[in-house]
């Protein structure tokens, strides 16, 4: 790489080892990678789709038809097709769904740029094509996507659909409508402002069918670790107080370094009983205040329980913070870390209430469950399910859909789904193509080609003939008066449908956020033309490693390598 | 997994310590799992059923289990494939949330698999497989709806809860005593159970063993038993309309939390700090004696000098009482559990009947019934039996009884068993899957020839030729319409399960149907298995 003049001595630039690649060859070498990474999840896209086990070192399974979470657990380190993981992810973030087909796109949208630059053609202009049709696409989803108005009501059922088509591919597919209805139940309890997804929250209990998950209308959680004398508290109440405390109700020092030294032996009772009242004060105020639910983020102690218990007043002390919250909001009570000041005059002002409060047996658990809360700006799902990676993915699935909820409920705009969409942008930008003089004709209508990869493959995975699909949907497509526009996919017979009218929709954001950064991901990739490598980060299990912190976990994987 | 190469000839690395994975994708990973499936399903097979056989299972550290239980089984075998763990699963969750029919359940989904794997060599896709057998699950679960029967019990009419659980105790190693057994549990979930809100709190019922005397011994104690004796020799065996003081403080001088030190300079005052210790420890029996308590619950301990105080002053005790049977003792007896002793006052007392030492045998080890208490809402299963392994498993038919008891609590349906509701299934899905059009009525088939497969595992582990009883009965449900028809495993003469007296709850089989097919699912939606290959 760096002839030496003559007898001058050779210039090291680099770090030995170091794999500097250049030109096109590595541009080529990144696109297959890239291919690599998804054709790995191609297989999980739309409602014949299928899971992936995954097994990590550790020994931890999951199991998942999400797109962004198969991204994560591959363990990529491939620099280029990390791109793609990111794509994945940061649609995960934006969108919440659409994972897969982001991935997919770029993959193929770098499929198809692959011939070009074999061909000699420059990234750049195909980036500048991409870009320019990445743009029309988007204007096109826009004009075609269809705005939910309507009523309350009527919006609710609409975003049903939405939830549907996101539950479509997933394992919890078999009872969709169900998980629909309980998704946008739960969304729709949220603060329509803010939305906030923290204040969903997901409970997973083993056991039981998939038909027994529920959605409390309020906050669940499970009986914390409770002292001798909790069974004696009563379990249920209409209309309860509620105080939340974060602040430990247990005899303990009061300062852990303090030392207390008694002359006289007289005075040691004083001390004893001081102590018992600093206690005894505290859950007096408690008391007072007027409460009948005690909840704490720190632990109430077994003289606590007690003494709540002789006073009918139900306590559960390490509650989770995010639970604590969450009745906080619903009930409209303050977490209090003092009980200096509690009162019954000021309870008003602190205390929560709810309809009712009760502990349940879910599963092998019991729960305690707040319903009925005034200002329920919280709901609780509580998944049930044969195993633990079932519920796990279960759980992935409804986040997803609670997703799309949110996302559909702010931008209540939704297009065609079942790949309808992609065929009549990919039907716009060939058309669009044709005004072109330049290269930029063949690179438009390559990423017009790269759109359909969506039907094909939702083609693929059902099994059916893509080929025979595609052509027959072009053929709806292309009809000059518009009515073939939102036919797509009808993975049930291999044939096409209107899967505007089948209700197959999916929130028009999902799309323009897909396309906007599957274009980015690939055009980002077409830019790179070199990649230095530093020694370590291409194997990373190689000699020399400095060992360190970093070092640790790999240098066990090593030791077991050797041994073998 | 296998390296990717580009144009140039050049590996290159996508995946971290890719080298080291393995991966199997498409149909053999679909057909690699349902063969793991398949095996762990085939090991409970022969646990299936009243003549179901038991299984002898040693932990690395040499403990050894003998039992017959589903769950337990699964569980013990440590399991280290995946989809094997996932069956494991299916047999624990059946357990939390129903507690009996473990073993039918992998039965099922191992049946279930094992014909899916037919229609994949069909051609047929893995998903629609799923999907004809969801549909089937449907038809399945609305034709238990339609063939369970409800009745009535009452806190005094115990006897349909008492044959329910004659059922499942049936297949256990008590099945000699099943009808002993089976009274006690349901009085046992009877007494605890809040029928109004049809809520049983199994925390309630304690279930305590002591290897030796027989089975029949096995009692229903209406109160508490505690492992634990009387804190001094010479106190009374046995107390009768005692009252007691259920404490959670140490007979000692109490301390102060925070650090601390007393300064003793002089001779008098070590007298007087001697002198005020010991004035504590009269004070506190004296304060004890004064409430008015015959009897001293402590869930600390206290030293000869409290206890021979407390013996002078005839105060029987028992101390290092844990905190559940702390719990359950207050509960029981309506006391209140007292934190310090210038709190006990009469009516934190609680009341029992009768307080007895019972010893066994000539072995050393004691343990104190406490009968009689105002309160039944805590109670005690006492067990009895031969060997440590016997006890074991005793306690576990016990836990699946108490389970069915408590589930009909929760919903009083049952179905008949002896392999008659899934037999009748089986026909109601067949049915069906012939008005459905397409490689969906395939998967209803296969799932309809699937739900035999727990009869047949009856009959055959009843040594029953399966084929010709399965088909026998199989006629007569078709010909008599009459759904209650099941393999006669016991050898009656009869197949009308009613007359036998075989059931099973109706959530219970729900359950196993749901759960089965969601399994089976998960299993065959799965094409594309990485993991790392040292794994194997």
């Amino acid at each position: 790489m760096m002839p030496g003049f003559g007898m001058q001595p050779q210039i090291i630039l680099l770090k030995e080892g170091t794999d500097t690649s250049q030109g096109t060859p590595q541009l080529l070498s990144n696109i297959n990678a890239c291919m690599a990474v998804a054709d790995a999840v191609r297989t999980t896209l739309g409602p014949r789709g299928m899971d992936k086990l995954i097994h990590n070192s550790q020994g931890k399974v999951t199991i998942s038809n999400d797109g962004a979470t198969i991204m994560k657990l591959l363990e990529i380190v491939h620099p280029a097709a990390k791109s793609l993981v990111d794509v994945s992810l940061s649609q995960d973030a934006e969108v919440g769904d659409g994972t897969t087909s982001v991935v997919i796109l770029s993959g193929e949208l770098l499929k198809e740029a692959k011939p070009f630059i074999e061909e000699g053609a420059h990234p750049r202009n195909i980036i500048k094509a991409y870009r320019m049709a990445s743009t029309l696409a988007v204007s096109k989803i826009k004009e075609l996507s269809i705005s939910l108005g309507g009523t309350v009501e009527e919006k609710k059922d609409l975003l049903k659909k939405c939830a549907m088509t996101t539950l479509n591919s997933k394992l919890v597919s078999g009872e969709k409508e169900f998980f629909a209805q309980m998704v946008v139940d739960a969304v729709s309890k949220l603060d329509p402002v803010t939305l906030d997804l923290k204040l969903i929250g997901i409970k997973k209990v083993q056991g039981g069918g998939l038909r027994d998950s529920f959605l409390v209308d309020g906050v669940a959680f499970k009986k914390t670790f409770s002292y001798a004398g909790f069974e004696q508290q009563p379990k249920s109440f209409d209309h309860p107080k509620v105080l939340l405390l974060n602040m430990e109700l247990e005899i303990k020092s009061e300062r852990e370094n303090a030392e207390i030294r008694l002359e006289d032996p007289a005075q040691y009772q004083s001390i004893v009983d001081a102590e018992w009242n600093i206690i005894y004060e505290k859950l007096a105020k408690c008391v007072e205040s007027g409460a009948q639910i005690v909840l704490s983020r720190l632990a109430i102690g077994d003289l606590a329980t007690q003494y709540f218990a002789d006073r009918n007043i139900f306590c559960a002390g390490r509650v989770e913070v995010n639970d604590l919250e969450r009745v906080a909001k619903a009930t409209g009570a303050r977490v209090q870390t003092t009980v200096n000041g509690l009162s019954a005059e000021s309870a008003k002002s602190f205390l929560g209430t709810c309809a009712r409060f009760e502990e349940r047996q879910v599963g092998a658990e019991r729960y305690n469950l707040l319903t009925g809360c005034p200002n329920a700006r919280t709901a609780t799902i509580v998944l049930r399910g044969g195993s633990e990676q079932f519920i796990d993915e279960a759980d992935r699935s409804l986040h997803d859909a609670i997703m799309i909820v949110r996302r559909a409920l702010k931008h209540s705009e939704v297009v065609a789904g079942g790949g309808a969409i992609e065929m009549e942008v990919s039907k716009a930008l060939r058309e669009h193509s044709l005004t072109h003089t330049s290269k930029a004709q063949l690179f438009i209508k390559a990423f017009a080609k790269a759109l359909e990869v969506i039907p094909r493959q939702l083609c693929n995975n059902a099994g059916f003939d893509a080929t025979d699909v595609l052509s027959k949907l072009r053929q709806k497509h292309g009809q000059t008066d518009g009515t073939g526009r939102n036919f797509g996919v009808d993975v049930n017979t291999g044939g096409v449908v209107d899967t505007y009218n089948a209700f197959v929709w999916e929130p028009s954001l999902v799309k323009l956020n897909a396309i906007a950064s599957a274009t980015e991901a690939a055009c980002l990739i077409l830019s790179v033309d070199e990649t230095v490598r530093n020694p370590k980060s291409e194997n990373p299990d190689g000699q020399g490693m400095p060992a360190g912190g970093r070092g640790r976990g790999r240098g066990m994987g090593r030791g077991r390598g050797m041994r073998r | 997994m296998s390296l990717v190469y580009d144009e140039y000839g050049r590996p290159f690395i996508i995946i971290k310590e890719q080298e080291k994975k393995s991966r199997i994708k498409g149909i053999e990973a679909v057909k690699a799992s349902i063969l793991a499936a398949k095996t762990v399903a085939r090991t409970c097979r022969s646990s299936l059923g009243p003549k179901g056989m038991d299984k002898m299972l040693q932990s690395p550290d040499g403990d050894v289990t003998i039992t017959n239980d589903g769950a337990t089984i699964l569980e013990m075998m440590e399991v280290e494939n995946q989809i094997g763990k996932l069956l494991v699963e299916l047999s624990k969750s059946q357990d939390h949330e129903i507690g009996d029919g473990t073993t039918g359940v992998v039965v099922l989904a191992g049946a279930l698999l094992e014909h899916a794997e037919a229609l994949l060599d069909m051609g047929i896709h893995p998903l629609r497989v799923a999907e004809g057998y969801e549909m089937a699950c449907k038809v399945a679960t609305d034709n238990l709806e339609k063939i369970k029967s409800t009745f009535e019990f009452s806190k005094d009419d115990i006897e349909p809860l008492i044959k329910t659980c004659m059922t499942t105790l049936s297949s256990k190693i008590v099945g000699r005593l099943k009808r002993h057994m089976a009274e006690i549990c349901v009085k046992a979930v009877v007494a605890v159970a809040d029928l109004d809100r049809r809520d049983v709190n199994l925390d309630l019922i304690k279930v305590e063993g002591k290897v030796g005397g027989t089975m029949e011994d096995t009692r229903l104690v209406e109160g508490i038993v505690i492992d634990k004796d009387f804190s001094h020799p010479q106190m009374p065996k046995e107390l009768k309309d005692v009252k007691l003081a259920i404490l959670t403080c140490p007979f000692e001088p109490p301390k102060p939390k925070t650090k601390h030190k007393v300064e003793i300079d002089t001779v008098e005052k070590f007298e007087e700090l001697r002198k005020q210790e010991q004035k504590y420890f009269t004070d506190m029996v004296q304060l004890c004696k004064d409430s008015g308590a015959g009897l001293i619950i402590c869930q600390w301990g206290f030293d000869d000098e409290a206890n021979h105080l407390l013996m002078h002053e005839g105060l029987p005790a028992v101390r290092w009482v844990g905190g559940v049977e702390i719990e359950l003792l207050a509960m029981a007896t309506g006391g209140r559990i007292v934190p310090r002793f210038s709190e006990l006052t009469p009516e934190k007392l609680g009341f029992a009947k009768s307080v007895t030492e019972i010893s066994f045998g000539t072995t050393k080890d004691k343990m104190l019934v406490i009968e009689g208490c105002p309160n039944l809402k805590a109670v005690t299963i006492f067990v009895r039996g031969g060997n440590k392994m016997v006890l074991d498993e005793i306690k576990r038919s016990l836990h699946d009884a108490i389970c069915v008891a408590r589930n009909l609590v929760r919903d009083n349906s049952i179905i008949y068993g002896g392999g008659a509701s899934e037999i009748s299934c089986s026909l109601a899905v067949e049915a069906a899957a012939h008005e459905v059009v397409g490689d969906v009525q395939y998967a209803m088939r296969a799932f309809a020839d699937a739900l035999e497969a727990v009869p047949l595992a009856l009959a055959e582990n009843s040594g029953l030729p399966p084929i010709e009883s399965l088909t026998a009965v199989r006629k007569r449900q078709m010909e008599e319409n009459n759904p209650y028809l099941g393999i006669d495993c016991n050898d009656i003469g009869t197949n009308d399960m009613r007359e036998q007296n075989v059931f099973e709850t109706f959530l219970s089989k729900r359950q196993q149907l749901f759960l089965a097919t969601q399994v089976c699912k998960m299993i065959l939606k799965i094409d594309d298995v990485i993991k790392p290959s040292e794994y194997e």
